[in-house]
């Protein structure tokens, strides 16, 4: 693992180092001076300290897709909920190789809709792989090798909502499919409002000599219980509303809701079973489109997909009934990529989700590697390590950073409000944009963090070598061909669980150009144990080519010279070499 | 295949000879068009009653067909769906449901059936799975359940390379068995026809390889392992799916078909109180058994107590009717339609394969006891005279050189689908039997509305929300799930009144038969109040009231 991490480090230091192509070697451009890891001169001007919302991500993507025909093409997998395009990004060098034939890694962000940066992370990836190509070495043989798929955001219509209309840092999560969540044959009748008209869902308090809340002596916006012996001076009442439909309750029914983080379809369960879940795995428009893109590009082999917050990397499993589906040679694997994860993102913890998280049914990373054999980690983006760089942490830790670092931009101030059920009461606390959304000036930070991560999980998918073809004569016109195949990277061209279940097919090892007699599977070449393919000997199926592990294949031929050894595996690509 | 032509031409000049004929029966069994024309038919004679909705199109084309019958608000009735054809050879299972259909609405100038109607609906789902029915009628014909989405059973990188042949050119799918010691088969020691599984423990050795008619077409080694087809949607249910079984599709409710039949009933309607199917399962000749432990996990795998109890009284009711008490039971498959309707759905779910294989009577008159369906089924086709059977008979081949190999085995569909000429009498039980349940679904009622003087310009409302029926209103399991309405009790008031104390709006999870939850309100003032109760699965009722 150690000798790994400084290989991959030592190739990423000499790339931007040593073999620096001349175009970057100008590094004074246009007034500035280039810093080390950024797009000196970027083509498209994008900055990192803001959130998109739909029109900026469409907008975006498509000058990325114009300024990079080479490498960066947009297209849609669908529609959502409310007819938008779901848009993919699939960056790759065009020029060399089959986009959908490469080993590949797919990235998606904010299948919560409240949890918007992952977009931000996804389209800096984006961003970043095209600028940096042509100018690193690294980028370079990545983006030859490998493709990603980066769908910036998964829940477009609820991410509009988020932006738009007054929410909690909290809400929607779901997306805009209205749903009876009281059971009362109405749908989405009593949602928040927005009484101090200032865009956020703030907290609502009432002045009460028989409270039990009192403010925070330094950050009058932290409302803190008393002593189990006390009075206060206030009640809370919850998150700012009305009762709209006369029933008795406030904001009992309103967007959504379902949880889109439910809806696939590994070990799928009911929502009274689990909570969110919808109708049937992928009921929901936006997963249905992620899916049958998953569905179609078997070359994929790692995945990503982006949540807020805590400063997690989960994996799965997400239930502990599915324990078993996740065994030892893969959770090696899981454990590398992961422990690289806590390295370069500093404050984040490598953790399992059913055992340090919560136990969840339906959740995407369980589909993408249950279902498919892809190895797929859920970073939970923001944790308030970031505010100080401590795990020192404390309630009041988010005020004063608020105060200190962004100067009370987020906080909104107690203001009187008189409430048709409540009567007199004061509407404060902080914007929906504060308390799980990166702050503007630590965005890009997190967003090169993490996709650092990511471009090693993609970097450790299969990576096919055929080592060795030899020859050796038996005489009679038969010769012995003997083709041995690396996998080069950490991931296997098979994860366990597809093996299993033989999710994929088996790769096949071919030659092409000679008559072949007979072909086996050499199990030990040195004390000589093969294993006869009866059928089709020309074409070698083999169940799997480890990472870092090599299969050897021997065809008996009676003919042929210049003959073609193909090596064509769903996720570890299609490699030839020429005898 | 010779059998089967001559009743179909013998339908096909039925229907153009006597069209116009509302008392034309059926005389065999119905292939898509002929279930279209059927269907449309009840439509156009029950205009009033009977509305034909096409849910949409399978990958052949076809129509996913629900017929709602009722009259008035019908998505405020509670209702049953009756479900055929999710198990696709099942073709016996589509025809008690489309007949069901028939019959209910042929009699629906009753007032028993008019009265049932106008509170209660029905969804007949005659064929849910209609590409692979159709393959009953196909001239090579052989048992299939598979639609006609593409699959790669066998999991490697090529799809439906391996199908089925007709070694002995009979036009029928049957068995074929090679000589060999290596062999795990032996001839059927009471039934010299049949072949079993050889029991080394009991001293027994095999004679046979035994495989499905067929070749190996990818010379891979294997018989018949990658057909045709598609996704079983009997498989293809959200409940104890089986991942990566052949037939059961990459992913839970990933077909056309299943996703129509879930998006209708999550969807468009929320009245259904209970599910009725035929199919391959059984839980109406015999109850489903409590098991504790099955509802004390989290993922629970067995009926709650109450729902058991329920399913045990239905069980009976079908009995009486129907008299198939003998047939096996059955709790369920794997990601199949029937366990869906209950764990998922949450509903009172019921399935039948609706036919048993008749008594066979010995010398003495007494039953004869068999210990092999099959062995039983020849026994009663014998006595019966029906052909169901290709005798063996010897074929050259190609993968077995110089080996004894015989064709033969019982036809394709006959153990599942009786005779035409029984199906009369049988939907007419099985119509009763659903007619019977209807009777008893759930049904709110306000009673014992009574306006008290409560104190000075006080009024104190009070009324009995009461479940009329014999079914609670929601299933045990249906009180967790969301997906089933729970009974909603609301009061309005007019202008002169203010209500001092109750419930302005009260959501009750479940009212059992027979049962009743008491409600009661201070007003003050003068005017009129509504109260309501209800939801669609159990009906609603209202109340109008004025204090003066």
């Amino acid at each position: 693992m150690k000798n790994f991490i400084t290989n991959f480090i030592l190739l990423a230091c000499i790339s931007c180092g040593l073999l620096i192509s001349p175009e970057a070697n100008a590094q004074l451009t246009d007034g500035v001076f280039r810093a080390a890891g950024t797009p000196a001169n970027p083509k498209v001007d994008a900055t990192w300290n803001h959130y998109y919302n739909y029109k900026g991500i469409s907008e975006l993507t498509k000058e990325l897709a114009n300024t990079h025909p080479d490498l960066i093409k947009r297209t849609s997998i669908g529609k959502s909920y409310e007819g938008r395009d779901i848009w993919l990004l699939t960056v790759t060098n065009f020029n060399e190789g089959d986009a959908d034939r490469k080993p590949a890694m797919y990235i998606d962000g904010n299948i919560h809709s409240n949890e918007i940066q992952g977009t931000e992370m996804s389209l800096y990836t984006a961003w970043y792989l095209a600028e940096m190509f042509g100018s690193n070495d690294f980028i370079n043989q990545l983006l030859t090798e490998k493709t990603f798929y980066i769908v910036p955001t998964i829940n477009p219509d609820a991410r509009e909502n988020f932006f738009n209309e007054p929410n909690t840092a909290s809400s929607p999560r779901s997306g805009m499919k209205p749903i009876d969540n009281d059971g009362d044959f109405m749908v989405n009748e009593d949602k928040y409002d927005d009484l101090n008209g200032d865009g956020s869902i703030n907290m609502m308090r009432r002045k009460n000599p028989r409270g039990q809340f009192v403010e925070n002596d330094t950050y009058p916006e932290l409302m803190e219980r008393v002593g189990p012996d006390e009075f206060g001076e206030y009640e809370l009442l919850g998150y700012e509303g009305l009762d709209n439909d006369g029933d008795g309750r406030i904001n009992e029914d309103g967007e959504g809701y379902y949880d889109p983080n439910r809806d696939w379809g590994w070990k799928w369960q009911p929502n009274y079973i689990q909570g969110g879940a919808h109708k049937y795995p992928f009921s929901l428009p936006e997963n249905r489109a992620v899916m049958e893109f998953v569905m179609e590009h078997p070359n994929i082999g790692a995945a990503q997909s982006y949540h807020n917050s805590g400063g997690m990397i989960l994996r799965g499993p997400g239930a502990e009934e599915d324990l078993r589906t996740y065994n030892r040679q893969d959770v090696r694997v899981y454990d590398a990529l992961g422990e690289m994860g806590e390295r370069v993102i500093p404050g984040y913890r490598y953790l399992v989700v059913y055992k340090d998280l919560y136990s969840v049914f339906g959740g995407e990373l369980d589909w993408f590697y249950g279902s498919r054999g892809i190895f797929t980690f859920t970073n939970e983006l923001w944790t308030s390590f970031e505010m100080f760089n401590s795990n020192d942490r404390s309630r009041e830790d988010s005020y004063e950073f608020n105060k200190y670092l962004l100067f009370n931009d987020a906080l909104v101030e107690w203001e009187p409000y008189n409430h048709p059920q409540y009567g007199e009461i004061e509407i404060g606390g902080t914007e929906k944009n504060f308390g799980r959304a990166h702050p503007g000036f630590l965005l890009e930070h997190a967003a090169h963090r993490n996709m650092a991560f990511t471009i090693y999980h993609a970097y450790s998918t299969p990576n096919l070598v055929i080592d060795e073809i030899s020859e050796k004569d038996l005489g009679g016109g038969l010769k012995e061909v003997t083709a041995v195949v690396t996998n080069t990277r950490m991931i296997p061209t098979h994860a366990s669980q597809d093996l299993k279940y033989n999710i994929m097919p088996p790769d096949y090892i071919s030659i092409e150009g000679a008559d072949v007699e007979a072909g086996m599977i050499v199990t030990n070449r040195d004390m000589g144990h093969t294993v006869e393919q009866k059928n089709n000997p020309q074409k070698i199926a083999v169940d799997n080519i480890p990472g870092m592990g090599s299969v050897t294949v021997r065809w008996i031929i009676s003919e042929g010279r210049n003959y073609t050894v193909t090596v064509d595996s769903k996720k570890g690509g299609l490699v030839h070499k020429r005898k | 295949m010779k059998k089967v032509l001559p009743p179909c031409c013998v339908m096909l000049m039925a229907l153009g000879l006597f069209i116009s004929s509302s008392a034309l029966a059926q005389s065999s069994y119905s292939n898509f068009d002929q279930l279209t024309d059927r269907l449309e038919k009840l439509e156009s004679d029950y205009r009033n009653l009977a509305e034909l909705t096409s849910l949409d199109k399978t990958l052949d084309g076809r129509e996913i067909w629900v017929l709602t019958i009722g009259k008035g608000d019908v998505e405020d009735h509670p209702a049953i769906a009756v479900v055929g054809g999710a198990k696709g050879s099942h073709i016996y299972g589509s025809e008690l449901a489309i007949t069901f259909a028939e019959k209910l609405l042929g009699n629906s100038d009753s007032q028993e059936i008019q009265d049932l109607l106008a509170s209660t609906t029905f969804y007949v789902f005659p064929r849910i799975n209609p590409d692979a029915t159709e393959e009953y009628f196909a001239s090579l014909k052989y048992e299939r359940d598979a639609n006609s989405h593409p699959t790669n059973d066998d999991r490697d990188d090529v799809s439906s390379e391996d199908h089925f042949d007709d070694l002995n050119n009979d036009r029928l799918i049957t068995l074929f068995r090679v000589e060999d010691e290596t062999g795990k088969w032996m001839i059927h020691p009471d039934e010299e026809r049949l072949l079993k599984k050889a029991d080394i423990s009991k001293g027994e050795k095999g004679t046979h390889h035994v495989y499905t008619e067929g070749q190996d077409n990818d010379g891979d080694g294997a018989f018949n392992e990658d057909p045709k087809g598609g996704v079983n949607i009997n498989k293809n249910f959200t409940y104890d799916y089986p991942y990566f079984e052949p037939g059961a599709g990459e992913n839970m409710a990933s077909q056309i078909e299943t996703r129509a039949v879930l998006d209708f009933l999550y969807e468009e309607v929320s009245n259904v109180f209970s599910v009725v199917s035929f199919g391959p399962s059984n839980n109406l000749s015999s109850a489903i058994r409590f098991n504790r432990a099955g509802v004390s996990k989290r993922v629970i795998t067995g009926w709650y107590k109450e729902d058991v109890s329920v399913n045990e009284l239905v069980s009976e009711k079908y009995n009486e009717i129907t008299k198939l008490k003998d047939a096996p039971g059955n709790s369920g498959q794997k990601g199949d339609f029937f366990q869906w309707a209950y764990f998922h759905y949450g509903r009172y779910s019921f399935v039948t394969p609706g036919w048993a294989i008749p008594e066979v009577k010995d010398e003495d008159d007494k039953p004869r006891k068999f210990n092999n369906d099959e062995a039983h089924f020849l026994a009663w086709a014998d006595q019966t005279d029906l052909d169901v059977f290709v005798e063996w008979e010897e074929v050259e081949h190609p993968d077995f050189p110089g080996k004894k190999v015989e064709v033969g085995g019982i036809k394709p569909y006959v153990l599942y689908t009786p005779p035409y000429r029984f199906v009369d009498s049988l939907a007419q039980s099985h119509t009763d039997f659903i007619v019977e349940l209807a009777g008893m679904k759930p049904d709110v009622q306000l009673v014992n509305l009574t306006i008290e003087d409560a104190g000075e310009n006080l009024s104190r409302i009070t009324v009995d929300v009461y479940n009329n029926g014999v079914l609670p209103t929601a299933s045990r399991l249906g009180e967790r799930n969301s997906w089933v309405k729970k009974v909603n009790i609301n009061l309005t008031l007019s202008d002169g009144l203010h209500l001092l104390s109750g419930d302005i709006h009260d959501i009750v999870r479940s009212i059992e038969g027979d049962g009743s939850v008491k409600k009661s309100w201070l007003v003050r003032g003068k005017g009129s109040f509504t109260i309501t109760a209800g939801s669609p699965n159990s009906g609603f009722s209202t109340v109008e009231q004025t204090i003066r």
